[in-house]
């Protein structure tokens, strides 16, 4: 039986919520309403009923004759408006609507300490009619007449203080009246005077200001909360404290209904009067009457729909205090009470009928408005701020919060803005509505406990895995709504339930491989990767399956490359926190050093286009000798490699676009990494050594049918060329060092020669990949403006042809020219035909693209000392 | 978390919502919250003829389980930085 956590049960029912509504207004008042709020004061252990045996209860609370399902309105009756707008239509569901839960559970804090001034064994009914259409269980006469009997005394005290003191309204219509009174008790009474008197005085709010702080907080009552605070107006001095002094106020209300009935004896009245005044005098009897009794006095009931018949008397005459507010005015005009309802009456009554009709208009939206105003408390809305905002924020944003927070930081160029909780803070501040700062304006005050709401919120966010393992998030549940600890916005339910894959099984074979590896070679590695090289020697691995297969599967690679971002990842982590890394787990991942597979898996990932975006970070965290150990594997296999296979003409005579896109991935990243790599850290004997393991692997005259293999080669042997320059400008290269040189460019050159010509691919590849380029997107393997005269790029050839011939000798520049002199020419008459055979309108295109022409060949012609000019090669001057 | 975070850096960016009842709207995204339940402002209505209700629309909350699509546009994806962050996303889960 709770709500939002609250337990509505009446004392007599559950000690529980006495002492908790105790525990509250102590909490409250000790710190006042404007003191920040702790979350901890107030909701520990609240709503924590983990059992809920006093289920039982519901009945009486809810009716057993409620259906399921049923919407119970919590707020401010949805029939006041009504009747508000047909003033003197008595309808008997106006008083069930007009009570509100607030209003109600109002009436429980001040029971606790009341009831002993009344009868023990008074009965404490539920308020079935709360939630239900029913008709109403007690009469609300009983109420008035109880009152009327008990403080004429003070009631006369009263009003004089009343007349005195203007501010007392203010809790005189907040104060809740005792329990018996409770049930009877008509909600109005106070909700609504914030309303009615505030429009036609000019918004003066007394009444709804004083409400708040008068009344024990924590529950959830019905005074207008939300509205009082942006009001200027001050608290009353003289504040009701929350157990003692309920009595006080209450009689005004009795004075407010009762008196001026008295007085002016309205027809209208009558009926309402007749049974109170009899009634009124006997007050023990009333106390002591169950309220399931109370009607017994009653004159006869019209038939009304509900378990309790006797009700329909006093639901007649209880529509009254509501219905004859705006109807009847002049029933009450001259009681001494009519200050509150009284003057908003006196002004209506000089209004013209449509003015009355606009203030009722007017007034039905105030009611609308206020109809669910004061259900929930600052602080309840501060708890609810909070539980919402736990679960949006995190401690641990780069973790939880990757992609925003990178995303952001690449946004702004690496400068870390506003923090995620100021953001949080900022963006709810716009929801809640409270970003001007409310009554004083004060938007930075705000923003601020907005800010401090969001840090409290990641204590909360902390707290709550920890109380999930507890099986304590069950407390919450009711709270908000059902909390599931399996699914939430961090694990949302999955469409699909992919099993984990056992990683375990991977490495259990991959070590079983090993093992029988190991057995079969012996200790010796190096006898396991010379059978390796000779069979990467035969092979050209034209089927990428084979070559997966080779390296323990497609699967395996994947998952592989999967382990290689996931190790990144916690690098880059590290890195972030300012951690030292440790890539042994990364070259571990790497399998690079691992001889247990015919190809090397790091070959294969190299086959992935997300295992060769990798790449550049990958080499962010490896030192320079594991990133020659890499390079060295990876030019020793050169030849399994996919992109070696895939841009090669011979075994891939027709290139699709998405494996030019592959080429040109593979350039921009990998090659790059390459250069950079040989070009700012590697020693000569260090790319001696590559060149050598490249040599000596593989089957060069395969790879250089291929733009990337020869893209490599150059790049190797261009390099050495340039630190042997270097090296020679400075100090002599060691003769160990120029001879090995000069053995490797030997070994290199005799595998190249007399296939030299066969660098350049025919004819028919070039247009297929023109085609294929020009169909896609990519441009860098031509050139040329217009799609129309796009061909093929060969400056790779003439830039290998050129390195090649730089480091040689003249003899080995002899041969290169011999072997390729048919394309030195058939390129410069390429060039020449291209100019005469264009259109004139066409010349410019053609012009450039002879000169492109000229260039290239040029690059190698230059190294010799030649230079090919308008059809002719003549010496280099 | 990721699909949060990641709508997070759309705000203030103009997508194009497709409900679960094909009315499609295109707007500025101004706040998003764990369910992804989302928040329009300036939004225009593909389908005027259709819905002629949201003509007079301006901004919109919309509830999360109701969104079919979320159109964006192409720049406004860092891919390589969502597969980090999806990656990352699968790693925590797997840890716990």
């Amino acid at each position: 039986m709770s709500f939002f956590g609250f337990e509505t049960g009446f004392p007599g029912q559950n000690k529980g919520s006495k002492g908790d509504s105790r525990k509250k207004t102590g909490t409250h008042k000790s710190k006042g309403p404007d003191a920040a709020m702790d979350f901890e004061d107030t909701y520990r252990g609240f709503g924590g009923y983990e059992k809920e045996e006093d289920d039982y209860l519901n009945d009486e609370t809810f009716g057993n004759t409620t259906e399921m399902g049923a919407d119970f309105d919590f707020g401010y009756g949805r029939g006041e408006l009504d009747a508000v707008g047909h003033t003197n239509a008595v309808n008997q569901q106006n008083i069930n609507m007009n009570r509100s839960y607030a209003s109600a559970a109002a009436s429980t804090g001040p029971e606790a300490s009341v009831s002993g001034y009344h009868d023990d064994g008074m009965d404490f009914t539920p308020m079935e009619s709360l939630w239900t259409n029913q008709a109403l269980a007690v009469p609300p006469q009983q109420y008035q007449q109880q009152h009327q009997v008990l403080s004429m005394e003070e009631i006369e005290r009263l009003q004089q203080q009343q007349q005195s003191q203007h501010s007392q309204h203010g809790y005189v219509g907040g104060m809740p009246p005792p329990p018996p009174v409770g049930y009877g008790y008509p909600p109005q009474h106070f909700m609504p005077q914030a309303g009615y008197q505030g429009i036609p005085q000019g918004l003066h709010q007394g009444p709804s200001q004083g409400i708040p702080q008068g009344l024990p907080q924590g529950m959830p009552q019905g005074i207008p909360q939300g509205l009082p605070q942006g009001l200027p107006i001050p608290m009353p001095v003289s504040l009701p404290m929350p157990g003692l002094p309920q009595q006080y106020p209450e009689p005004p209300h009795v004075l407010q209904q009762q008196q001026p009935v008295a007085a002016t004896q309205q027809s209208a009245q009558s009926s309402f009067l007749g049974p109170s005044a009899s009634q009124s005098p006997d007050l023990s009897q009333l106390s002591a009457t169950p309220p399931a009794q109370a009607p017994i006095t009653k004159s006869p009931a019209s038939s009304a729909p509900g378990i309790f018949p006797q009700v329909a008397k006093p639901v007649r005459s209880a529509p009254n205090s509501r219905g004859q507010i705006v109807g009847e005015q002049d029933s009450r005009e001259s009681t001494p009470r009519g200050i509150r309802r009284g003057s908003v009456r006196k002004v209506q009554e000089a209004l013209s009928p449509e003015e009355i009709k606009k203030l009722q208009v007017r007034q039905a939206k105030v009611d609308k408005i206020l109809r669910h105003s004061g259900v929930m408390t600052p602080r309840d809305k501060d708890f609810i701020t909070r539980y919402q905002l736990s679960q949006i924020v995190t401690d641990d944003p780069y973790n939880e919060d990757f992609y925003f927070q990178v995303y952001k930081i690449i946004q702004r160029g690496g400068i870390v803005g506003e923090s995620n909780k100021g953001l949080i803070a900022r963006a709810y501040l716009e929801h809640s509505g409270h970003r001007l700062g409310g009554r004083y304006k004060r938007a930075d005050v705000a923003l601020q406990r907005m800010q401090s709401q969001v840090e409290k919120a990641v204590t909360v966010a902390k707290e709550r895995p920890h109380k999930s393992r507890e099986n304590l998030d069950s407390a919450k549940e009711g709270v908000l709504g059902k909390i599931s600890s399996v699914r939430n916005s961090k694990a949302p339910r999955r469409q699909l339930q992919i099993p984990l894959q056992k990683g375990d099984e991977e490495e259990i074979e991959s070590s079983a491989i090993e093992d029988v590896v190991q057995s079969m070679n012996g200790v010796d590695l190096s006898s396991s990767s010379k059978a390796r090289r000779r069979s990467s020697y035969a092979f050209r691995s034209v089927d990428q399956r084979a070559v997966l297969s080779r390296s323990g599967g497609r699967k395996f690679v994947l998952s592989l490359i999967e382990t290689v971002y996931a190790e990144v990842l916690e690098l880059e982590a590290q890195l972030r926190s300012g951690k030292e890394t440790d890539s042994t787990a990364l070259w571990e991942a790497l399998h690079i050093a691992d001889d247990a597979y015919e190809v090397s898996p790091f070959i294969s990932i190299l086959s992935f286009d997300k295992g060769v975006k990798i790449m550049p970070r990958i080499f962010n965290f490896l030192n320079k000798e594991q990133k020659l150990k890499l390079l060295y594997c990876f030019f020793s296999e050169l030849s399994h490699l996919n992109i070696i296979v895939t841009s090669s003409y011979k075994t891939n005579p027709d290139p699709t676009d998405t494996q030019l896109k592959k080429l040109e991935l593979f350039q921009s990243v990998f090659l790059k990494i390459i250069v950079s790599f040989l070009s700012s850290s590697a020693e000569f004997v260090e790319v001696l050594g590559l060149l050598l393991a490249l040599v000596k692997n593989n089957n060069v005259s395969f790879i250089s049918t291929s733009k990337i293999g020869l893209n490599l080669i150059t790049v190797l042997i261009s390099r050495a060329a340039l630190i042997k320059q270097d090296v020679s400008r400075g100090n002599v290269l060691s003769s160990m060092e120029a001879s090995s040189w000069n053995e490797i460019y030997d070994k290199l050159f005799t595998s190249l020669e007399t296939k030299l010509a066969i660098v350049f691919p025919p004819d028919e590849y070039t247009s297929k990949v023109v085609a294929a380029s020009t169909t896609g997107t990519l441009t860098s393997a031509t050139t040329g403006q217009s799609v129309k005269h796009q061909f093929y790029d060969q400056s790779y050839i003439w830039q290998f042809l050129a390195s090649l011939a730089l480091s040689g000798k003249l003899n080995h520049q002899r041969v290169i020219i011999d072997e390729i002199r048919e394309e030195i020419f058939g390129t410069i008459s390429r060039a020449e035909q291209l100019v005469s055979s264009s259109p004139t309108e066409e010349q410019q295109i053609a012009l450039y693209q002879r000169d492109k022409l000229y260039q290239d060949l040029n690059l190698f012609l230059n190294v010799m000392g030649l230079v090919a000019r308008d059809g002719e090669i003549s010496e280099l001057k | 978390m990721l699909f949060f975070s990641f709508f997070k850096t759309l705000v203030d960016q103009e997508v194009t919502v497709e409900l679960k009842n094909d009315i499609e709207l295109k707007g500025t995204l101004k706040s998003v919250d764990q369910f992804l339940n989302l928040k329009l402002d300036n939004i225009s209505c593909s389908d005027e003829v259709k819905y002629p209700h949201l003509s007079s629309v301006r901004n919109i909350f919309i509830r999360g389980s109701t969104v079919r699509y979320v159109y964006l546009d192409k720049n406004m994806v860092d891919t390589n930085l969502l597969q980090d962050a999806a990656r990352r996303e699968a790693i925590g889960s797997t840890k716990k």
